[in-house]
């Protein structure tokens, strides 16, 4: 029965990351010559379906019905299921979600999922009400708010609830600038920062500095996901999808519990590691939404690698670097590579399926790792989706 | 014109001239400043449609212009609900009620806007905005606060709902800090 199909990533390739004097489509384009060059066995005609992460084309690109776009630029002809995702900040992963839920039911055996995002545009600001549609537009974006104020006030409840500091928030900049300043993809490859700097870094919302922000970015990605009976075809280390998770429950402000308790992560989470059958101490790496420095701290508690109150704490003891209890973000994660939204999610799959096949540089790579947790929060942390892989081979 | 355009027409008039009325300043309504200089391409605008021709909440708008801050209420389970509805999450059913809400709360948290403002809040930047506890009741409401300098902001600072008016004659609400 079909239940049993397995799933893996065999591939994938990224644009460059930042910001591009490219279109949306151009890098659709881009996205395609990655994805062919990752994975030299693709044939085009192999590919039965596409799904394409893309949260605001009609905004930052005024385009919708992508779909069938990418396909164009990407010269394939998908003939099961062609579909767009739009899962705001979570768009790529949600595209991934669906090719793998396709080909576990039995309805695809080889799927690409792409992610573009053009947000560089000329007019910002245009570009930034287009981030504050996102959020609940007409009650709360209307008096201002956008994803900086808001996580400026989960900060602040957060600093003021568990003593967190602007210095353990810049240890999270810092870590993540720097894997990303050895990823030659990412928006800050080669530029350093270290924690005395970000900590001048001109206020965007008071407490966060621009180094706790994650950036404009424009950027695209592919990935390559098949049934198990046609891994051998691609690759010698697939990365197997062994569980997932997700979760959504509010959207106006006036209707989240809680700014610092983000318990819709911690049962997305928490089905994901039920599913796979492993916990958070089997886990060698995560990729976390590191959309701003207290974000992944927040997410360090609500996962379970550390106690609810200790996530500042444990980034500032290198608990979460190289040589730590868990590596997150060894890609760089949103602060380093930018967070080209539709994107993001399929960045993050590709640095899950380098890591394994030791293909990332050496600064970066984590040592011998077999389980891998993949995480997107979108808008205001209303949703959670969370993957888990495990390294085949 | 056809009939219904011209019960369209009348009630655009019926609405113009009441704005009139509303823009001669009933002390209870700061000057305008807080939106956009000019009304904006519909698919630009923030701001919440008011027009009984295009929402079902007109009367959230209508109660505010006369001072009050209102939401729905679900008639069989009592349920409070923000942002006003009309169809309760709880039992599916379309039993509402308007209520009135405090018109004073605290600071919850908070935070300025001093870059990155979309069209039409750019110019008037830094925004002070937060989360405020309304008085005696579930609610925490997002708005912006008006009154006072982010820097000089606390979290517990009382606050008043204060009817504005935006510059195309339309009614929202911030936050005043009480001094």
């Amino acid at each position: 029965m079909s239940e049993n199909r397995q799933v893996a990533v065999v591939g994938g390739g990224l644009t460059k990351f930042g910001v591009r004097a490219a279109t949306w489509a151009e890098l659709a384009q881009e996205a395609g010559e990655a994805l062919f060059r990752s994975v030299p066995a693709l044939e085009a005609s192999a590919v039965d379906s596409l799904f394409v992460g893309a949260a605001e084309p009609e905004r930052f690109a005024f385009q919708s019905h992508v779909a069938p776009l990418v396909a164009e630029q990407m010269g394939l002809a998908p003939h099961r299921i062609v579909q767009r995702n739009e899962l705001a900040c979570a768009s790529g992963q949600s595209a991934i979600r669906s090719a793998y839920a396709a080909i576990r039911a039995g309805l695809s055996d080889v799927a690409v999922a792409v992610g573009v995002e053009k947000m560089n545009i000329p007019s910002l600001a245009e570009a930034n009400s287009a981030m504050a549609c996102v959020l609940d537009r007409p009650w709360d974006a209307a008096h201002g708010l956008t994803a900086p104020p808001f996580f400026a006030m989960v900060a602040q409840r957060h600093m003021l609830e568990h003593g967190t500091t602007e210095e353990q928030l810049a240890a999270v900049s810092e870590k993540n600038h720097r894997f990303a300043n050895a990823n030659p993809v990412a928006q800050f490859y080669e530029k350093k920062f270290d924690r005395e700097k970000l900590l001048r870094l001109p206020l965007i919302a008071p407490p966060l500095r621009l180094g706790d922000c994650s950036s404009m970015t424009d950027g695209a990605g592919a990935v390559l996901l098949v049934t198990q009976d046609r891994v051998r075809d691609y690759t010698d280390t697939p990365a197997w999808i062994r569980g997932s998770g997700q979760y959504a429950d509010f959207h106006n402000l006036a209707n989240m519990e809680s700014l610092t308790d983000w318990t819709g992560l911690t049962r997305a989470s928490r089905e994901a590691f039920r599913s796979a059958g492993i916990g958070p101490k089997d886990l060698d790496f995560a990729e976390l939404h590191d959309c701003f420095t207290i974000s992944e701290l927040i997410e360090y508690e609500a996962i379970g690698f550390c106690a609810k109150g200790e996530g500042g704490k444990y980034a500032a003891d290198g608990r979460t670097d190289i040589g730590g209890e868990i590596v997150v973000n060894p890609r760089g994660g949103l602060l380093g590579c930018g967070h080209p939204l539709g994107a993001t999610g399929i960045a993050q799959a590709v640095e899950v399926s380098q890591q394994f096949a030791h293909q990332v540089e050496a600064s970066r790579q984590v040592p011998d790792p077999e389980w891998a947790m993949v995480h997107n929060l979108s808008g205001s942390a209303n949703v959670h989706s969370v993957m888990i892989y495990q390294r085949g081979g | 014109m056809t009939a219904m355009a011209e019960v369209t027409e009348r009630k655009a008039q019926k609405n113009r001239k009441r704005r009139a009325a509303a823009s001669t300043a009933p002390p209870s309504t700061s000057p305008p400043a807080t939106g956009p200089p000019e009304r904006l391409p519909y698919l630009l605008d923030l701001y919440p449609v008011e027009s009984s021709t295009q929402t079902r909440l007109t009367p959230f708008f209508e109660a505010l212009q006369r001072g009050r801050f209102t939401t729905t209420r679900c008639r069989k389970d009592g349920k409070l609900l923000w942002p006003p509805r009309v169809v309760c999450p709880i039992c599916h059913t379309a039993e509402l009620e308007w209520v009135d809400l405090p018109s004073t709360g605290r600071i919850y948290a908070f935070s300025a806007i001093l870059a990155g403002a979309p069209v039409g809040q750019e110019g008037d930047l830094p925004r002070v905005v937060g989360l405020v506890e309304m008085d005696g009741s579930p609610l925490r409401l997002f708005g912006r606060l008006l009154g006072i300098d982010w820097r000089e902001c606390r979290i517990g600072l009382p606050v008043r709902v204060e009817p504005i008016t935006l510059p195309d004659g339309r009614t929202f609400y911030a936050f005043r800090v009480i001094r």
